[in-house]
């Protein structure tokens, strides 16, 4: 272990309701959550904040990853800066005139999104390649020279780059990009070569424009959230998590944040891709309920399915992302009726303010959380782990407003919202399968976000996926994720040997050799001996039993050898006494009166606390556990059962 | 009918457009001609046994609703006990689709139980179909027996077997048979894919259930249109447009008339003036005006929502035999798009003298070269069919986009880097034609400039053009009009 090792690291999501943050002590792997309310005008406060109160100094941190919607906010908003285009002779309006398409296919007074360079300021440049990449026309820079000369004069913040053909030679652009950083140092420039290498030109343009757009305000958030992080006490590099699921560094992730746009929900199917090599689950829908929308990702033979090009507010964005698929059904979803007097729930959220009726910030729409709510399935005192109390009376209201128009009872309306949107999330779970050729009954279903354990057996139902797993934490399963990313190399190496004194010469020796092994591979890659860290496991049981747990070995253990001794025993005791408890399954802390659809009457069911299920404990739906950020309802012919590492795994009984 | 409930049946109303939808990423999945996965030059629905819409896809409108007709034809010539399980049809017969006959209908029965309970439905433009002019839409053409070879509802599978006399027929009759094979089996695919979600839905809901569901939507949705309806005050608003010419006689104009007659909850539909069917192909199939109508009428009143039978019932059409718009075999239809336009901007225009703000001014007719070469001596053979954005009419309180035309719907122009990268062309200029925009407090949309550069030998540059003397894309409310196309 070197001497910058601090031991601990810390990850924030940032998302439209709340920032997400996870502490990992990655000498005992415990893990630390924390909320704050986001605030879109004082993040960064929010984020200190929040930092403040995790049980940890910055000093002691030796790596923040981030995940931020900052950017995307920005777009959805329309908030970046006056954005100038450079582009090739006979296409400035290849932004304007976009793909021509019209979504709504009926709808003569359809409008793309309106086009965020005007046409004044797209200017052509003379030069030409050919598909092949080929120079057909050179390039004039004096012409760069006056017209982007011209964008600055205009009031323009940033200038975005983009050339016919430059995903096949991007020549032309790189000399173009170099003359206006040269010209003008303050201005941002985006390029869309150092972007995206893909053809398909109004798309790369679009990609390239946002970039631009945002790129001012995301270098001063970048800088300020550094500044307080720094000031805070930390001391290194902030990483931030990109759309495709890698982290870069803030510096860099700075000149392109429009590959930044889907970081938080990234972070989710990067803890799924963690989850299923734990697991070994190869397959896994990726089922992120939030409070507005629910993302849908795939893992698939234990990969994340990826995919080329996203929309963000209607604008295309290229760049490899994970694909992840949203419909706006989440716990915030409105429920409402139609023109045709049919019941429908979102997309319309009630978003965070004023948010469900049940929340009590004034909201008087029915929400799906306020029909959870008077289901029976969350608990109106122990709602985020009781810092919350709901207001039924609120939800009552709410409800009676819309009962009464569909002239059905509240059980019934209730029932009926949850399963409507309940079949808007299955519908575009098969829509993002079928688009890949995939069966949903090849997958298990990964439950994740606030809302995931309260529509999970389901949703899992509707599709025929035969199990659900919900992970620890599943609140902050996004941020979780993050905090799992790294650059890392991983080596083991099997030796079966009693933990005795006699054997501690041998298990010492195979420590430093995997040890240097890994030092010589990451320094292959470029890194400081001095910036390697190193950790240190081993799989310990019973003499005698099958199943292995995993225990951290400190560094300073190494030298002493009765400190190996008794440090791995003390930790492993402690370990699999919380892993596989004291033998003795927990009990229900309460019950509760909880309607469901498929047994038409509300019961009276249990109610477990998660913290206090024990290791392979089975529990015969219907039944609830609760935890501190999320509710996980187990439906009549469910089951439930904890596995080894403390996660939730529901299944269908036959 | 059982009356299902209002929670079910909401449920089994979204599982049925998430069907179409699904059937609609197939087709784009499975594909093999950049019609279908670029230009999405399809259109896919869900039909009832009844021969009404159930749900339909994004894609052309002036296809989805026509499907509804195309099976109902199909009934006439099987009988609607004459389906198996298994069975797919093919269609392309312009007078009982609605489609020329480069527009090719692939539909297959969907059982639960041995009970007929729907069908799922596409049309495709294949990438050629034989006929005089290489990809389609003759310019000249005298007869239907010119434009192409021609299906009337034959099985192409039939109760699970493939008829090969006819694939055999089918590969021998195009110049493209490797695409059009391919997109035939896309078109099936996604045929069987809708299938599918009908069975699973069936299988949850029970037979019963379903279709009761779906007569609820069409049921409240027509009362919703009807409610509209009410809304435009009584009278006839009408519009009349003059056609440059038919292709054949050349220079001689000829008329398109159309009433609509609002009649407290009902609108109907007259072409009383419009000029007898013409010697070239520039008629329209009845069944391709009925889905234009339809879609303009809807486009106006209830833009936004997926449509079903319901938005279209209370729309009532009176269109004698052997007019422009209702031509019998076998008059020519190949080029059957300018007067389906012009139907669309006919009806909007009337429409506008009834409620103009909720209209929008004319819109440009289409303009699509089609660049080919199909004579392998020259070199390697291709189409590229390369559907224009055109200037909108418009809006009543904005200024118009340029974008594809009403009629077209969910139909993306190609990238010039795609273009390039695949046939021997260069475009030199991908630019708006502003001076061509309608002027006026809210502007029409700009045109389009799109200059092409062939770069080899043997490649032929094909464009036909409408409504050059008397503009379609007229002016509302004393707006200027838009300018015509030009080559």
């Amino acid at each position: 272990m070197t001497k910058q090792d601090k031991g601990h690291r810390i990850a924030i999501d940032v998302g439209g309701t709340f920032v997400d943050f996870v502490l990992l002590d990655e000498s005992t792997g415990e893990i630390t959550l924390e909320k704050q309310p986001s605030t879109p005008a004082h993040i960064v406060e929010e984020v200190g904040t929040g930092l403040g109160r995790l049980p940890v100094d910055l000093a002691d941190v030796d790596k923040i990853f981030h995940g931020t919607t900052v950017a995307l906010n920005t777009i959805v908003q329309e908030k970046g800066v006056k954005v100038g285009l450079l582009t090739t002779v006979g296409f400035r309006d290849v932004l304007e005139i976009g793909r021509g398409s019209r979504p709504e296919i009926y709808n003569p007074r359809y409008t793309a999104p309106v086009c965020l360079v005007p046409r004044y300021l797209r200017h052509e440049i003379p030069g030409r390649l050919s598909a092949n990449g080929e120079e057909v026309i050179p390039l004039d820079l004096d012409v760069v020279e006056a017209r982007s000369k011209e964008l600055v004069e205009a009031g323009c913040k940033a200038i975005a780059i983009c050339f016919l053909h430059s995903y096949s030679n991007h020549e032309h652009e790189r000399r173009v990009a170099e003359r206006v950083r040269q010209l003008h140092p303050s201005i941002a420039v985006a390029a869309s070569h150092e972007l995206i290498g893909e053809w398909r030109e109004f798309e790369r343009t679009s990609t390239t424009v946002l970039n631009a757009y945002v790129q001012p305000q995301f270098e001063n958030y970048m800088k300020k959230l550094s500044e307080r992080l720094q000031a805070d006490g930390y001391s290194s590099p902030l990483a931030m998590m990109q759309s495709n699921g890698g982290v870069v560094a803030a510096s860099r992730a700075a000149t392109r944040p429009v590959m930044t746009l889907e970081s938080g929900p990234a972070g989710g199917v990067i803890g799924a891709e963690a989850l299923s090599s734990e697991t070994g689950l190869k397959n896994l829908i990726c089922f992120d309920v939030g409070g507005t929308t629910v993302d849908v990702a795939l893992i698939d033979d234990g990969e994340i399915i990826e995919r080329s090009q996203s929309k963000v507010a209607g604008r295309p964005v290229m760049g490899p992302t994970i694909d992840i698929s949203s419909v706006g059904a989440g716990g915030g979803s409105i429920a409402w009726i139609d023109h045709r007097g049919a019941l429908r729930v979102g997309p319309q959220s009630a978003g965070a303010s004023p948010g469900p009726a049940c929340f009590g910030h004034g909201g008087t729409e029915l929400t799906v959380t306020d029909c959870h709510l008077l289901l029976g399935r969350l608990d109106a005192e122990t709602f985020l782990g009781s810092r919350m109390k709901l207001d039924m009376q609120a939800a009552e209201k709410a409800m009676k407003n819309l009962a009464d128009k569909i002239g059905l009872s509240v059980e019934e309306t209730a029932s009926g919202v949850l399963k409507i949107a309940g079949t808007n999330m299955t519908n575009a779970i098969r829509s993002i399968t079928v688009e890949r050729g995939l069966d949903p009954r090849d997958y298990s279903l990964l439950s994740y976000g606030g809302g995931g354990g309260l529509f999970a057996a389901a949703v899992s139902d509707e599709l025929d996926v035969k199990s659900v797993i919900v992970p620890r934490a599943p609140a902050n399963f996004s941020a979780w994720g993050i905090v799992t990313s790294d650059y890392r190399e991983d080596s083991s190496h099997t030796y079966v040997s009693p933990l005795i004194a006699e054997t501690l010469p041998q298990i010492l020796d195979v420590l430093a050799s995997l040890k240097k092994e890994n030092l010589e591979r990451l320094q292959e890659h470029g890194f400081d001996s001095e910036a390697i860290q190193s950790d240190m496991r081993a799989d310990v049981r019973y003499a005698g039993q099958e199943f292995t747990v995993t225990v951290a070995i400190d560094e300073k253990w190494t030298t002493k050898q009765e400190e190996l001794l008794q440090g791995v025993r003390e930790r492993f005791v402690e370990l699999h006494r919380r892993l596989y408890g004291h033998g003795e399954a927990a009990k229900a802390h309460s019950t509760r009166d909880t309607y469901f659809s498929v047994l038409g009457k509300t019961s009276t069911i249990p109610v477990f606390n998660r913290d206090d299920l024990v290791c392979d404990q089975e529990i015969s739906g219907p039944a609830i556990v609760e935890e501190w950020t999320t509710t996980t309802v187990i439906p009549p012919n469910w089951n439930l059962v904890v596995d080894r590492i403390g996660n939730l795994i529901l299944t269908q009984s036959s | 009918m059982s009356k299902p409930d209002i929670i079910t049946a909401e449920v089994i109303r979204n599982g049925i457009i998430a069907a179409a939808q699904e059937m609609g990423t197939t087709l784009v999945r499975t594909a093999y001609n950049p019609l279908l996965y670029d230009v999405q030059d399809y259109g896919l629905a869900i039909v009832s046994a009844e021969c009404e819409t159930w749900a339909e896809a994004p894609g052309m409108i002036v296809f989805v609703g026509a499907l509804p007709h195309t099976v109902g034809s199909g009934i006439d010539v099987h009988g609607i006990e004459g389906f198996a399980e298994g069975d797919v049809i093919i269609a392309n017969d312009p007078y009982t689709t609605g489609n020329h006959i480069s527009d090719v209908s692939i539909y297959m029965p969907v059982f639960y139980d041995g009970k007929l309970l729907a069908f799922t439905a596409s049309v495709a433009h294949w990438a050629d179909v034989g006929g005089k002019t290489p990809g389609g839409w003759c310019p000249d053409s005298v007869d239907v027996y010119q434009e192409g070879i021609c299906f009337a509802h034959e099985k192409v599978v039939a109760a699970g077997d493939e008829v090969q006399g006819l694939w055999g027929v089918i590969r021998s009759n195009t110049r493209y048979p490797d695409i059009v094979i391919g997109d035939m089996r896309a078109q099936i695919a996604s045929c069987r894919q809708g299938a599918e979600r009908l069975q699973k839905l069936c299988s949850k809901y029970g037979f019963d259930t379903v279709r009761d569901s779906m007569n609820l939507a069409i049921e409240s949705t027509e009362k919703d249109t009807r409610r509209h309806i009410r809304d435009i005050p009584n009278g006839t608003y009408d519009a009349e447009q003059m056609m440059d010419h038919d292709g054949v006689v050349a220079a001689v104009p000829f008329p398109i008339k159309l009433q609509l007659r609002v009649e407290d909850e009902e609108i109907h539909v007259s072409f009383a003036g419009t000029s007898e069917t013409r010697a070239g192909p520039v008629n329209a199939p009845e069944y391709a005006v009925r889905s234009v109508v339809r879609a303009a009428i809807k486009g106006v009143i209830s833009p936004i929502e997926p449509s079903n039978e319901g938005d279209f019932k209370p729309i009532i059409f009176d269109i004698p035999p052997g007019l422009v718009i209702s031509p019998q075999r076998p008059a020519p239809v190949d080029s059957y798009g300018y007067v389906c336009i012009a139907a669309y901007e006919l009806c909007v225009r009337a429409m506008s003298k009834a409620i103009p703000e909720r209209c929008i001014a004319g819109g440009a007719t289409l303009c699509m070269p089609t660049i080919s070469r199909f004579d392998p001596r020259e070199g390697r053979p291709f189409i590229l069919s390369d559907p224009f954005d055109v200037g909108n009419g418009a809006r009543p309180n904005a200024d118009a986009p340029t974008m594809s035309i009403n009629v077209m719907g969910d139909v993306p122009n190609s990238p010039v880097e795609v273009v390039e990268m695949r046939y021997p062309l260069r475009i030199e200029r991908f630019g708006l034609r502003n001076e061509v925009a309608g002027h006026g407090e809210y502007r029409g949309g700009a045109g389009i400039y799109r200059d092409y550069r062939v770069l080899e030998d043997g490649v032929t540059l094909f464009s036909a053009l409408e409504n050059t003397r008397e503009t379609l894309a007229e002016g509302a409310d004393s707006g200027g009009d838009g300018g015509p196309a030009q080559v």
